[in-house]
Formats: C-alpha cells, sequence, structure tokens
C-alpha cells in the first residue's frame, strides 16, 4: 500500500497550496501587528475596526443589494429560459439559444466589462446600479441555466407533470402545482451561485461600476492600494465565512440525480 | 389569463418558445451580442482628442498592437497562459487521477474542497498571497530564519509571483475536466490491461492515460483560454512592468482613453478565444 500513500501526501500537500492563503489570511487576522508578519499576539481589534468602518459597511450593503438583484434577475431569466429548453417540442434555433446561453461562461470578464462600459457610455445610459445589477445577472445566467436544466430534464423522465395534466390540469396549473414546486430547489442551488459569483465579482464591477456605486470587492481594492492592512484580512475572514456558508446551502439544496429521479 | 399561460407554457408552436427565451435573449442581445459587435466596429475607429472617437475607419489600431511598444505584452500573455498550463496540468494529473481511482469515500468532499478557494474571491486570495510573497513576508521570513537567504527577496512583481497567481486560480479549471474524463474511463479495461500482465506503469501508459486525453485536452482549453484574459492576477501580484493583455485593455479604457485601441486588443482577445475554440471543436469531432 506505499505505492499509495506517496500520491496521498503529494495531494495533500496540492491542497496545501490552495488553501495556505486562507489559513494565512485567518491566523492574520487576529495578529496584534499592523505592519509585521511577526506574531506579536492575539487581537479582535481588527474586527472591531470593520464594524466601525461605515464606508465598509455601505459598500457591504450595496453588494448585498447587488447580489440579491443579479440572483433574482438571473433565477428567472434562467428559470424561463430552462422551461422552454427542455419542457418545449424542439423548435428553430433553440441550438443558437444553448450556445448563446453559455457565452458569458467562456467571455473573458475583462471583455465583457470594456463592452458594457462602451455600449452604455455611447448610448447615453448612466451607469447605474440597475446597469450593474443587470452586467452581473448576464454572468450568473448560466449558473441558474444549468442548475434548473438539470432538475427540469430529471423531472422529465419522472412524467409527474403529465399525470397531473392526465388527470385534468391545465398546463398553467401543472406549471403552478407541480413543476415548479419540484423545480424550487434547483432554482435556489442556482440562485445561491449567482449570489456567490456576483458579491465576489471584481472585474465587471471595476468596469461597469459608475461613480458613487462602490461594492465590497471595490472597496477591498481601493484598500489594497494603499498598502497591507490587517483589516482586509479580518473583511476576508467574514467573506470567507459567508462563502463557506453559502456553498453548504448549496451543497443542501443542490438535487442528486439518484434523488431526482425517485419522485 | 390562464390559458394564455397555458398556450404559453405549452410550446406547441415555436413562438411560445421564443417568448420563453425572450428575457434571456434581451440580456444576452442588449449586454452581449451588441456591446461585443460595438467592440469590433469601434476597433476601426480612430482616437481623437480627449478621447473623442473620429469615425474613419482602417486598421491602423491593429497595425498599432502588433508594433514593437506592445507586441511583447501579446508574447507575454501567450506565453504566461501557455506557461499555465502547461504546469496546471503537471501538477493536476495526478490531483484528478487520485480523485478518481484512489480518494474513495472522500472524492466528494474533496471535489468540493477543490471548488472552495475558486469560489471564495480570487481578489482576497490574491491579498494573501502578497502576504506570503512581500519582502517581509512569511516566505522571506521563513528563509531566512532556516539560513536558506541572508537578505529577503523581492518575490512580489515578478514573473514567479505571476505565474503562482495563475497557477493558483486555474488549476481547479484544469482538474475538474480532467477528473471527469478519468472517471469515464472503464475500470474493466484497466483490469484487463493488468490480466494481460500489464505493470502499473504499462497500464498507465497504455490504457488510461491515452484514454484519458479527450480530458487533457479539454482542462487545457479551459485554463488557456480564461489566462489569456486574466487581468487581476497581474494587476495585483505583477504590477506594470508585466502587463498582459488584459491589462493594456484596461488601460485604455479608464487610463489612456483610447477606446478604439482598447476595442482592437478586445478584438484580438476575443479572435483568440474564438480561434481557440474552434480548434478545440474540430479536434473534439476528428
Amino acid at each position: 500500500m506505499k505505492k499509495g500513500r506517496g500520491m496521498g501526501v503529494y495531494c495533500a500537500a496540492l491542497f496545501g497550496f490552495l488553501y495556505l492563503p486562507l489559513a494565512v489570511m485567518f491566523v492574520f487576522s487576529f495578529n496584534d501587528a499592523r505592519r509585521n508578519v511577526v506574531w506579536r499576539g492575539f487581537t479582535l481589534k481588527w474586527y472591531k475596526a470593520l464594524f466601525h468602518d461605515a464606508e465598509l459597511m455601505s459598500a457591504m450593503l450595496t453588494s448585498l443589494e447587488l447580489a440579491l438583484a443579479a440572483a433574482a434577475i438571473a433565477a428567472v431569466l434562467g428559470m424561463l429560459a430552462s422551461y422552454a429548453m427542455v419542457k418545449h417540442k424542439a423548435f428553430r434555433g433553440r441550438s443558437a439559444y444553448d450556445a448563446l446561453l453559455n457565452v458569458p461562461l467562456m467571455m473573458p470578464e475583462v471583455a465583457l466589462g470594456v463592452g458594457i462600459l462602451t455600449f452604455l457610455v455611447r448610448a447615453g445610459y448612466e451607469l447605474d446600479f440597475m446597469a450593474l445589477a443587470s452586467s452581473h445577472a448576464l454572468i450568473c445566467l448560466p449558473y441558474t441555466v444549468a442548475a434548473v436544466r438539470a432538475r427540469l430534464i430529471s423531472l422529465q423522465e419522472s412524467s409527474l407533470e403529465d399525470a397531473a395534466m392526465d388527470l385534468g390540469a391545465t398546463e398553467w396549473q401543472a406549471f403552478v402545482k407541480v413543476t415548479l414546486p419540484l423545480a424550487m430547489p434547483a432554482i435556489i442551488s442556482g440562485a445561491l451561485l449567482s449570489f456567490t459569483v456576483s458579491f465576489q465579482d471584481f472585474v465587471t464591477s471595476f468596469f461597469v461600476a459608475g461613480i458613487g456605486i462602490v461594492t465590497m470587492p471595490i472597496k477591498i481594492y481601493s484598500m489594497m492600494k494603499f498598502g497591507v492592512t490587517p483589516e482586509i484580512n479580518a473583511l476576508s475572514v467574514c467573506l470567507l465565512l459567508a462563502t463557506f456558508l453559502l456553498i453548504g446551502l448549496n451543497a443542501a439544496f443542490a438535487v442528486r440525480p439518484d434523488e431526482a429521479s425517485r419522485h | 389569463m390562464g390559458k394564455a399561460l397555458s398556450w404559453l407554457l405549452g410550446g406547441r408552436r415555436p413562438l411560445a418558445s421564443h417568448l420563453l427565451l425572450a428575457p434571456a435573449s434581451l440580456w444576452l442581445i442588449f449586454l452581449l451580442v451588441i456591446p461585443a459587435g460595438g467592440l469590433i466596429v469601434l476597433s476601426f475607429a480612430k482616437n481623437g482628442p480627449y478621447g473623442a472617437i473620429v469615425w474613419e475607419f482602417g486598421l491602423h489600431n491593429y497595425a498599432r498592437a502588433f508594433d514593437p511598444k506592445y507586441l511583447p505584452v501579446l508574447f507575454r500573455t501567450f506565453a504566461f497562459a501557455a506557461a499555465t498550463t502547461a504546469v496546471c496540468l503537471v501538477l493536476g494529473y495526478p490531483l484528478a487521477y487520485y480523485l478518481t481511482f484512489r480518494a474513495g469515500r472522500w472524492r466528494n468532499a474533496l471535489l468540493v474542497g477543490l471548488m472552495v478557494p475558486f469560489w471564495s474571491s480570487c481578489l482576497v486570495a490574491y491579498y494573501s498571497w502578497m502576504i506570503v510573497l512581500g519582502k517581509e513576508g512569511l516566505l522571506n521570513t521563513a528563509l531566512i530564519r532556516f539560513g536558506f537567504l541572508s537578505e529577503p527577496i523581492g518575490f512580489l512583481y515578478t514573473p514567479f509571483a505571476i505565474l503562482l497567481g495563475l497557477v493558483y486560480f486555474y488549476l481547479p479549471f484544469t482538474v475538474l475536466p480532467l477528473y471527469a474524463s478519468l472517471d469515464k474511463v472503464p475500470r474493466s479495461v484497466i483490469e484487463a490491461a493488468y490480466d494481460l500482465g500489464a505493470g502499473r506503469w504499462t497500464a498507465f501508459w497504455k490504457v488510461t492515460l491515452p484514454l484519458s486525453l479527450p480530458g487533457v485536452v479539454a482542462g487545457c482549453v479551459l485554463t488557456f483560454i480564461p489566462c489569456l484574459g486574466d487581468f487581476l492576477t497581474v494587476e495585483i501580484l505583477g504590477g506594470p512592468r508585466y502587463y498582459l493583455l488584459g491589462n493594456l485593455i484596461s488601460n485604455q479604457f479608464m487610463m489612456a482613453q483610447d477606446w478604439p485601441f482598447g476595442s482592437a486588443l478586445t478584438s484580438l482577445l476575443l479572435a483568440g478565444l474564438v480561434g481557440g475554440l474552434w480548434l478545440y471543436q474540430r479536434w473534439e469531432k476528428a
């Protein structure tokens, strides 16, 4: 069994590499020294400073609103689009929609950001909150489509909706009473992923956020430009915990394939 | 009302499908197709004084992108993307192999664990790397403490730091396709190789590796292409000396106010993306 062990050690080392930055920020968020990386004792003052920083709190609020708006838009768009893609009989142009819906995933964010910036400015549209939220919704769209689509396909096999209609329900009733409730976990899971994507997004916001719209990542970036401060570590730890929570929630809502077919 | 909605949901007419897809299409058209098309048009225009746009069409912006001042940026971008892909592949293959064949009941937990750094903010992770790599950072402190160095080295703002940042961020992009492909290799085929007298290495070289080749190619494409457009890594860990295409584009829009030139650079980036995907699709069909 020795051969297997060398590989295990290697993989542990690689995971160590991936988690090193997270561990570093966690440890140093409690370090009582402003500039030094040497351990000077335990403190919570950086966390306290966070909550007394009004600008930071307002950036947090902006990011939360933005992520909520983007996730909500992406969920609705994704639900409608996946429904037509999965449930409707084949129609002309379906493969074009299919390809187009995945483009935001492959498109470099820099290209997306400068493209939207140029278009909105040339069109004379002010770079307001809605513009940014819509841009974020675009990046999130592939995630909600993927989540909802997989769920609708697995529901298709269980043909519960057909059963409802055989029993006299109209398409609308079958949708509201059967499909929507059964698709809800996937919609929520897609929305949670979207929320995470939007909340973390820096590049698109960097280009599309107008003056006066300061999201959390933009605020962190401008703090970094002033140099290393342990407050960023404390903030990062809070954000990381929030991410863990969201991923955990997402795992709870994500439906395993075997479970979906049991209905 | 109910009837109209039922008609919409029933989808017996193509119009119903198009209507349900209309909101998503609206987003895709106004925030993706038109902006990308607009950039391509703008890339042929001229930059006037104070960032005004002069509509005289020509290829001057493209000629400028290939002049000796900017050519190194294009080369550097290509080189960093290639190097990142190579390192990710070499580091990631054993990990994907382990996840597929050895991890057992830990597999799902490890897969989620692989994604966590990816889902947490890249900005924040790079900030942390700054603390590790800085002159007074952890790495220097440790190397001096253990006597490997007498003076701190500036790891930050070097090609090494950029490559490290890129590999850090893009490793999951390589590993997940590799894993997906290795997972599809039928165990029975590998066992058949053993039964026919192949050793571990022979079985790997002759059976597992060739069968996982689609994953290798997919992993390379999914690493290389996003790398070409990377912006944040050099912004934080590299600095202006090592600007990549993404940084040069950003500069044209945010600082230099030369939008036509920026558009030409973005069009080149998109051409690289489309070209790469086209090659990949051709390979996949072959």
